[in-house]
């Protein structure tokens, strides 16, 4: 299975997932510019971290127009898989393929540093492998990462089983202050209701080699490796 | 108070949406684009121009908007009840 | 006619001079592209005749001071281009759009060198943060580097902030940019080959910093001072696209040279590259990509529109290379051809508008100053403040001082993490370390100044601030290797400055030629004073280090990391208190400023690097500012450990009082930790070079514990410190 890595104007971590995809997991993964992919290529896609369009008039909006989402909504369809990071999160949400919508952090402004996610459900094809309450470290690095939907909506997503990731304390506990962008409970990632689309806001790219955790672990594999089979 | 950048200056969003967004559509018959910030005040006052001026003062003390680059515009949108 | 027409800042003399040199009148396009080159930010003509006694040469550099940035080898075919720039006039006016285009001029200095910006770093000072114009100057640079920097994909990874009343009005923005490239496919900005196609990529080009030259157009009066900004604002998104354009163009081979349009726009990059070349360049001026109507030639070939490079490229090969530019949907016009002329030839309309020789713009007169010292300066008192009664008090004090208390409000701003390379991160240690991906090694990069030591000594305090970089990068691992500067003082008119700035550049040249390190590159900044008070700033150059980590196994924290362990002092503590963190904060004015001794620098640094090579070190921190007290509780708030040292195995001269010890910033020392097997090792390494080193006492569990001759002076809990230490920022400055 090949993953495409699309890369938007604006993206900047699509050189970083490319790494760690071929020198760390050793996949098959190809760099796609936006207006040159072809689905049809690909088992797999990622929208990966950057600022798209510069994150003007609000993230992931002007690249949720790109051509290449109609190529991923195809996929979609078609059940392959589809994981965005960051800029890719908002991008899918904007693109309407994840509920809900990705506002301005509560603290007004970026914040970029090493969190704990907990993983909610081992029910989809990206956490299948993960022992569910497991928990993660990976980096935030983002301004408008704060997760919100209408109460129906957040009702739904719980229901549904389609909240992956929650950011929690270190003993593993969803508080108030381990909350680092104010987002509706505590939410990091989620998936849509078919499962095969992923957006998350921790970077799992940045935490997929010990030398660069402060834990010296590389958590972000555990969810990445999927892409291996 | 409506806020934007001189109208000489670059506004790289209004600029960015403009080009991204609506040309690629094809849409032709918008010209530009001009992103700012908006700020709503619910002012205690007797007079509007009492309630403007006061806008006004504060805008400009405490730096709402910085005169090397931005315009602001502050109107009266009406009474409260 | 031509004096009624153009109003100039060149002196009668200059004026003249021009003239013989073109053998006739210039006109007035021609005597604004004078004005432009020959000005001090474009010709460096007070600074350059002193800077030329700085050590440039070495076996690792690549390329030196004259080109966009210094180039470094580090090994196997790698090299690092770096680069500092201030950005300090337009940052005091508008920090938010002053300080993002800083980033946005030092970010296009290094990709002329085809390297890959991997790297930011950033020095900032401010008034003090109980004015309210100096909190809104620090909160809008710092959204200002954050909002450019993240947008571009390049971490910013280190940095400093100093608190001062001297930079209330003028602060100092300086920003770093380091890159990466591979040797053998290093460009330089130059036009070698008649024939090349000139072209112009990125950004329109608009009447951008033009009405900051006085220059009595019509078009110009017609514009009012409401309608347009005093300070550009940039577009990270543009500039993103360029990157990577650029980039992506040279690895088509096809392009011979590339350079970035900054101060003198048009006009510098184009004299600049041709005169370098020995050769010269026809261009056509109305092929520019423009952003307003109307605009004139000599608006054209001074626009300092941003996002903006020019490209040569090999003749009938351009569409190679223009492809690239379409596919990142970046704009670009072909301009021109390389000549042979010696001759920059601008036409408008076909016609020719500007016939000059690049040499003339390119090689001012040097101006003559003046210099006088100031004898206020060297305070020598020999009164001493009373001794503190709670030092544990002191200790929360100058924990929460803003130029020592935790930074991580600004740097959790910043996207430190982008590019898979930062291995110690913002607060980790002295430097950032980053890896080089696919090999065994890794940088150290530092930025660093004490703008108070300078001002009190220029020549010691700047002597002081390259040691104490040099420390910085040891610390981690790493082996110094080059340097690059960016001075920043008042008006060179007047002597006293301009004794500073030789004071300054004489302290920096004496202490790298003592650790035999080169100077690859530099940026001067004048004139930051206030007009109205004519206050100058502080003297400030900041030094940035670049070190190399030779192995991944060498990379050393600050953070305590084992109870039990022992805690060295290495080198000797004076009684320097002149310009301490602890005087400032106990409002004492007076005492010696610390006084840098080369050859006592590199024996410390020798004998650090080698029991880090060994293996032997567990953490390191350099010891300075804030004194031996600070840096040790910087150590265990870190870790989240405690400590226990006694004072009386602290080597100082003879009858130095307890504050002396604790907050002395004298130089040439470092804290490391090691176990106890270790410890005679390091303690006998240390003798071997000279260099006076004890065991001063060992980490603990959770208390931060000074004694004297086993005699407990005072005891903290580390979390407390830690609070004070965390809180100060947001409690000053909000956020």
């Amino acid at each position: 299975m090949k993953t495409a890595v699309i890369q938007f104007p604006g993206s900047n971590c699509d050189l970083d997932i490319l790494h760690v995809l071929k020198n760390v997991l050793h996949v098959e993964a190809e760099l796609v510019w936006h207006r040159d992919f072809k689905d049809s290529e690909f088992g797999a896609a990622i929208l990966p971290g950057g600022f798209s369009y510069g994150d003007y008039l609000r993230a992931g909006i002007i690249a949720a127009h790109s051509p290449a989402i109609e190529h991923i909504k195809e996929m979609v369809s078609e059940g392959k898989l589809v994981i965005g990071i960051c800029n890719g999160f908002q991008i899918l949400v904007e693109s309407e393929l994840l509920p809900g919508a990705l506002l301005m952090n509560q603290s007004t402004c970026f914040i970029c540093k090493w969190v704990k996610v907990r993983v909610e459900t081992d029910e989809t094809p990206f956490t299948r492998h993960i022992k569910r309450r497991t928990v993660l470290n990976m980096p935030i690095a983002h301004a408008e990462g704060r997760y919100v939907n209408d109460p129906e909506g957040l009702k739904e997503l719980h229901e549904n089983d389609q909240v992956i990731f929650r950011y929690v304390n270190p003993r593993g506990e969803v508080s108030e202050d381990s909350n680092p962008n104010g987002s509706m409970d505590s939410i990091a990632g989620i998936c849509n209701p078919e499962r095969n689309v992923l957006g998350l806001m921790p970077h799992p790219e940045r935490a997929s080699e010990p030398v660069l955790s402060p834990f010296s672990d590389s958590d972000g594999l555990k969810l990445l490796s999927i892409l291996k089979s | 108070m409506i806020i934007e950048n001189k109208k000489l200056a670059r506004d790289p969003e209004g600029e960015t949406i403009a080009k991204e967004l609506i040309e690629r559509r094809g849409i032709s018959t918008i010209k530009s684009v001009r992103s700012g910030k908006y700020l709503r005040f619910l002012v205690e006052a007797g007079k509007e121009e009492e309630a403007l001026r006061l806008v006004e003062k504060i805008a400009n003390e405490l730096r709402i908007f910085n005169p090397v680059v931005h315009i602001c515009n502050i109107r009266i949108m009406g009474e409260s009840r | 006619m031509l004096e009624s027409r153009v109003n100039v800042n060149l002196t009668p003399e200059e004026i003249a001079e021009a003239k013989r040199r073109l053998g006739r009148e210039p006109n007035e396009i021609e005597l604004g592209m004078i004005d432009v080159m020959w000005s001090e930010h474009c010709s460096y003509k007070s600074s350059k005749k002193v800077l030329e006694i700085l050590p440039k040469s070495g076996r690792r550099v690549v390329v030196g001071p004259g080109y966009d940035s210094g180039v470094v080898d580090i090994g196997d075919g790698d090299v690092i281009a770096f680069k500092v720039e201030s950005h300090n006039h337009p940052s005091a006016i508008d920090p938010y759009n002053g300080s993002a285009t800083g980033v946005g001029g030092i970010i296009r200095d290094i990709l002329c060198m085809n390297c890959r910006p991997i790297a930011l770093l950033d020095s900032l000072r401010f008034g003090n943060p109980q004015s309210a114009h100096a909190r809104w100057l620090f909160n809008n640079v710092v959204k200002g580097i954050a909002d450019y920097g993240n947008r571009t994909g390049i971490p910013t990874v280190a940095g400093e902030v100093e608190f001062d009343e001297s930079f209330e009005v003028n602060c100092l923005v300086n920003v770093a940019c380091v890159g990466l490239g591979r040797i053998n496919e290093l460009t330089l900005a130059r036009m070698d080959n008649p024939g090349d196609i000139v072209v112009l990529m990125g950004g329109d080009t608009g009447r951008d910093g033009i009405h900051g030259v006085t220059f009595a157009s019509k078009t110009i009066r017609e514009d009012s001072e409401l309608e347009r900004p005093a300070v550009q604002v940039g577009n990270p998104f543009i500039k993103k696209l360029v990157i990577e354009a650029t980039l992506e163009a040279m690895r088509t081979g096809k392009v011979t040279a590339v350079k970035d349009l900054g101060g003198g726009g048009l006009t510098c990059a184009l004299s600049e590259m041709s005169s370098k070349g020995g050769t010269g360049v026809d261009v056509e001026l109305t092929n520019i990509h423009v952003r307003e109507e109307g605009m004139t030639p000599y608006e054209l070939l001074l626009s300092e529109s941003q996002e903006r490079m020019i490209f040569t490229i090999l003749p009938e090969s351009q569409d190679e290379v223009l492809r690239v530019f379409r596919k990142w949907e970046v704009p670009y016009s072909i301009i021109g051809k390389v000549t042979d002329t010696g001759r920059i030839v601008a036409k408008y309309r076909g016609r020719i508008v500007v016939d000059i020789p690049s040499k003339l713009l390119t090689e001012p007169p040097m101006a003559k100053r003046r210099a006088r010292k100031i004898s206020i300066i060297t305070k020598k008192r020999a009164s001493k403040p009373p001794i503190p009664m709670d030092f544990a008090k002191v200790m929360h004090h100058i924990l929460s001082s803003p130029n020592i208390a935790d930074m991580h409000p600004v740097y959790r701003q910043y996207d430190h993490e982008v590019g898979l390379r930062t291995i110690l991160k913002p607060g980790d240690a002295d430097a950032a370390v980053l890896r080089i991906i696919g090999k065994n090694k890794a940088i150290a990069v530092k930025i660093d100044c004490n703008s108070l030591h300078c001002y009190l000594d220029p020549y010691a305090g700047h002597a002081a601030a390259v040691a104490e970089a040099a420390r910085n990068v040891t610390a981690t691992g790493a082996k110094p290797i080059a340097v690059t500067d960016c001075c920043n003082f008042g008006n060179p008119e007047k002597p006293e400055v301009y004794w500073q700035f030789k004071e300054a550049i004489r302290g920096i040249t004496y202490m790298l030629k003592g650790l035999g390190l080169p100077c690859v590159g530099g940026n001067v900044s004048f004139y930051n004073e206030d007009e109205e008070s004519g206050r100058a700033v502080k003297p400030t150059t900041t030094i940035v280090m670049l070190g190399l980590i030779e192995r991944l196994s060498l990379v050393t924290s600050m953070a305590l990391k084992e109870v039990g362990e022992s805690i060295i002092l290495l080198g000797k503590t004076y009684p320097e208190l002149g310009g301490s963190e602890y005087y400032r904060l106990i409002g004492f004015d007076g005492g010696k400023v610390p006084k840098a001794v080369a050859s006592r620098e590199r024996a410390s640094i020798k004998t650090l690097a080698e029991a880090i090579r060994r293996g032997y070190v567990t953490a390191a921190h350099d010891c300075s500012k804030g004194g031996l007290a600070v840096s040790l509780a910087e150590m265990a708030i870190k870790g989240g450990l405690g400590l226990k040292v006694d004072l009386a195995y602290v080597l100082h001269t003879p009858s130095m009082r307890i504050d002396e010890i604790l907050f002395s910033e004298s130089s040439a020392r470092f804290i490391v930790t090691t176990s106890e097997v270790n410890t005679a090792k390091i303690l006998s390494l240390a003798r071997r070079r000279g260099v006076p080193a004890s065991k001063i006492g060992e980490v603990s569990a959770s208390s931060y514990t000074v004694a004297m001759n086993g005699k407990i002076l005072f005891e903290c809990s580390v979390e407390s410190l830690r609070e004070s230490w965390q809180d100060a920022i947001p409690r000053l400055i909000g956020g």
